[in-house]
């Protein structure tokens, strides 16, 4: 009977020889994003992804740390300068910031192993630094023109094919004494996209061609772009008090219907057509060209939405890190997502209003990256300021222009 | 070796023992984070281990730059209006729920020391709701009664009226402390001399005047040091309420540096603005030393 014992004994501690170094291949990944794993409408497609993901690859475990925003931002920076601490994977929305921790050193390259992920170009080109990409895009945001079809219809209005009609429906609505364009401008970066249009749309892609020091910040296309937007400005199609409006309020006013337009990015588009959230009827559209202007209806501005990246500390388990991003670029995991614009090719989108801007987005020819995302860090703040600065009726704009460039002069070097 | 000396010797060498924690501790924390402060003000990085020497030339940036020159007049006028405003107002506080004292007088106190307590991000969060001209109570009162000429204005969004506004909002909340303080002091004026004040037939300003305001001049003073030094490092309420606009109505020289650091990735120019901070703060701290040991020697 002892030996019979010690023989069972003897089987039961092989068995846990064996098992034991299966158990210690468990890999570990972190992955540091911004929103919560919750019940949120907006945060469903980073729920699904962390769960449907550890659940399909029960050999590794994600440890996923909600950061919010701007906590992810300043965390992921400090991070990136100290040099330790860094998350396996990160999310992020690509560009210059991305590029800035890729310069340093700090990121793994991952052409080799996602490059034949299919997704949308302009998606990769945002994870994609000096020829290297990066991570992957998922959802990619587009700026357009979010506009309450029920006001226009009340009002006999058509929607704006041109800047020149823009003017006069914005003249009409304010006439019957509704604010034409929710901003939200208090909060200093909305009123980046608007300028952004009428930018592209006076001097074409004028802005690359400042970033890369070929012309100035202060140049034709500028200027009169902000002294358009500083009449629009006085004339009051961004209400009274527009710097005392936040982003927040913005919404507010769109779903209640006091504001008839809003300029912003497609990220809205879950929340304008929530019932829950507003009872108005919302539509998205292309910003319209102008006449006479150089940038045609088909560039459009917008940045990644959701992207992730990974850092080098992940380069022992490279194979986990790409399993995930191909994951996150599924159609099964993107298909969660309640509002935002997919750049996975397959995926459906979930609201008529996602599909309105997804069909804006897929006229595409050019695609604009957030100037404040794509120029260099030392610049964006102040780039900010600079707009809203053109919120102020006494501001010369041009001077504000040339501030800036100034700034830029310092940071990027003189206009060759 | 006498017993004296090793007895000597030995107390020396605990005392060393005793303070040796606290001194590695200063010198990991404080000193080393000043060194490299001062240090990496000299230099121009990005905080991506790109560092290279740069002289003054973030101080040459700083100062011909008209945010930071904005920034540095914002803290100053913050540090007058707090001693103009907020340091009278904890007085006449302070001396009227000591003179008046009734039953109310202990509830009242914690009234007043409840916006200290609150996190600044709640603070800031009611001054948005009580200012905000699209949605604020204020606003819509005035829309409420028809006073116009108050619903039209513009507490947040106006450049001329927004610092005002995160005054306003920053004078409830740091009114507090001065007023528990000075209560304090207050309360340690013998009973005495206020009846023989009064047998003198001195009212209560005259009481005031005469008698309250000559012992608590100390307090006083400590108190308007502690204003400036907190002006310079002012950035949560302006910071939450308005992100230092519009433009740059609000900046103070604590947004800038944020946003040096942490949105511009100048870290060379924003420990230059922390060095700044750190001398304006330490040539009225040394003030408050001064005052303080004059103070100390007086009563």
């Amino acid at each position: 009977m002892k030996k019979r014992a010690f023989i069972a004994l003897m089987v039961v501690i092989c068995c846990l020889v064996v098992v034991m170094p299966l158990t210690a291949q468990q890999l570990k990944l972190t992955v540091w994003g911004r929103d919560l794993t919750d019940g949120e409408p907006d945060h469903a497609y980073v729920t699904a992804l962390i769960k449907d993901f550890q659940a399909k690859n029960p050999d590794i475990t994600i440890d996923y740390v909600a950061l919010g925003d701007p906590g992810l931002a300043d965390k992921t920076k400090i991070t990136m300068a100290a040099g330790s601490g860094l998350p396996d994977i990160f999310q992020t929305w690509g560009g210059s910031t991305m590029g800035g921790y890729a310069d340093a050193g700090r990121l793994m390259d991952l052409t080799a192993d996602l490059g034949s992920v299919p997704g949308s170009a302009a998606a990769r080109g945002a994870m994609t630094w000096k020829g290297k990409l990066y991570g992957v895009a998922p959802f990619f945001a587009i700026a357009g023109v979010f506009v309450n079809e029920g006001i226009f219809k009340a009002n006999g209005l058509g929607i704006p094919s041109s800047v020149d009609q823009f003017e006069r429906v914005a003249d009409m609505l304010k006439a019957k004494d509704i604010q034409p364009f929710a901003c939200g401008e208090a909060d200093k970066w909305p009123g980046l996209a608007l300028y952004m249009y009428l930018t592209d749309r006076f001097g074409g892609d004028i802005f690359s061609q400042a970033a890369a020091r070929k012309a100035r910040f202060d140049n034709d296309a500028f200027v009169k772009a902000a002294q358009l937007y500083q009449r629009w400005v006085k004339k009051g199609y961004f209400g009274d008090k527009p710097l005392g409006e936040k982003y927040g309020d913005a919404q507010q006013l769109m779903a209640t219907g006091k504001a008839a337009m809003h300029i912003t990015g497609s990220w809205m588009c879950a929340q304008y057509s929530s019932k829950d959230f507003t009872d108005q009827q919302i539509g998205f559209y292309a910003f319209p060209a102008m006449k006479g202007g150089k940038g045609p209806v088909t560039d459009i501005m917008g940045m990644t939405d959701i992207g992730f990246a990974a850092t080098k500390v992940a380069a022992s388990r490279k194979d986990a890190v790409v399993r995930f991003m191909k994951y996150a670029m599924s159609g099964d995991a993107a298909a969660a997502e309640p509002g935002r614009v997919s750049s996975v090719p397959g995926v459906k989108a979930p609201s008529a209003l996602t599909t309105m801007a997804s069909n804006v987005f897929g006229t595409a020819k050019l695609v604009q990256f957030w100037w404040d995302q794509n120029l260099p860090p030392a610049v964006t703040t102040p780039l900010n300021d600079t707009i809203q600065t053109f919120f102020l009726p006494d501001t010369d704009v041009k001077a504000s222009l040339t501030k800036f460039e100034n700034l830029a002069t310092q940071n990027m070097g003189a206009v060759k | 070796m006498s017993e004296i000396a090793r007895t000597a010797r030995g107390r020396a060498v605990f005392i060393s023992l005793m303070l040796l924690p606290a001194v590695a501790a200063l010198g990991v924390f404080m000193y080393y984070p000043i060194e490299e402060t001062f240090r990496l003000s000299f230099m121009r990085s990005s905080g991506l281990g790109d560092a290279a020497f740069n002289g003054l030339a973030n101080y040459q940036f700083l100062f011909g730059n008209d945010e930071f020159r904005a920034g540095l007049a914002h803290v100053f006028l913050w540090a007058f209006w707090s001693l103009v405003i907020q340091l009278p107002l904890a007085f006449f506080v302070s001396y009227s729920l000591i003179l008046y004292r009734n039953r109310i007088t202990k509830s009242l106190r914690a009234v007043y020391y409840l916006a200290n307590i609150l996190p600044s991000t709640i603070t800031a969060m009611l001054g948005i709701f009580v200012f905000s001209n699209t949605n604020g109570v204020l606003a819509a009162l005035a829309r409420k009664i028809s006073w116009t000429w108050l619903a039209k204005l513009d507490f947040i969004g106006d450049p001329t009226l927004a610092f005002w506004a995160v005054f306003f909002v920053a004078t409830w909340m740091y009114t507090g402390f001065p007023i528990i303080y000075l209560m304090a002091r207050m309360e340690q004026i013998p009973l005495e001399i206020r009846e023989a004040a009064e047998l003198d037939g001195a009212g209560g300003w005259r009481y005031a005047r005469a008698i309250v305001l000559p012992m608590i001049s100390y307090p006083l003073r400590i108190l308007a040091v502690l204003m400036i030094v907190g002006s310079l490092k002012l950035f949560d309420l302006p910071y939450l309420m308005t992100k230092g606009g519009p433009g740059d109505a609000t900046k103070t020289l604590g947004i800038i540096l944020y946003n040096q650091g942490f949105v511009n990735w100048q870290y060379g120019s924003a420990a230059a603005v922390g060095v700044v901070i750190f001398l304006l703060s330490l040539v009225f701290t040394i003030a408050q030393f001064s005052w303080q040991r004059k103070g100390g020697e007086a009563e």
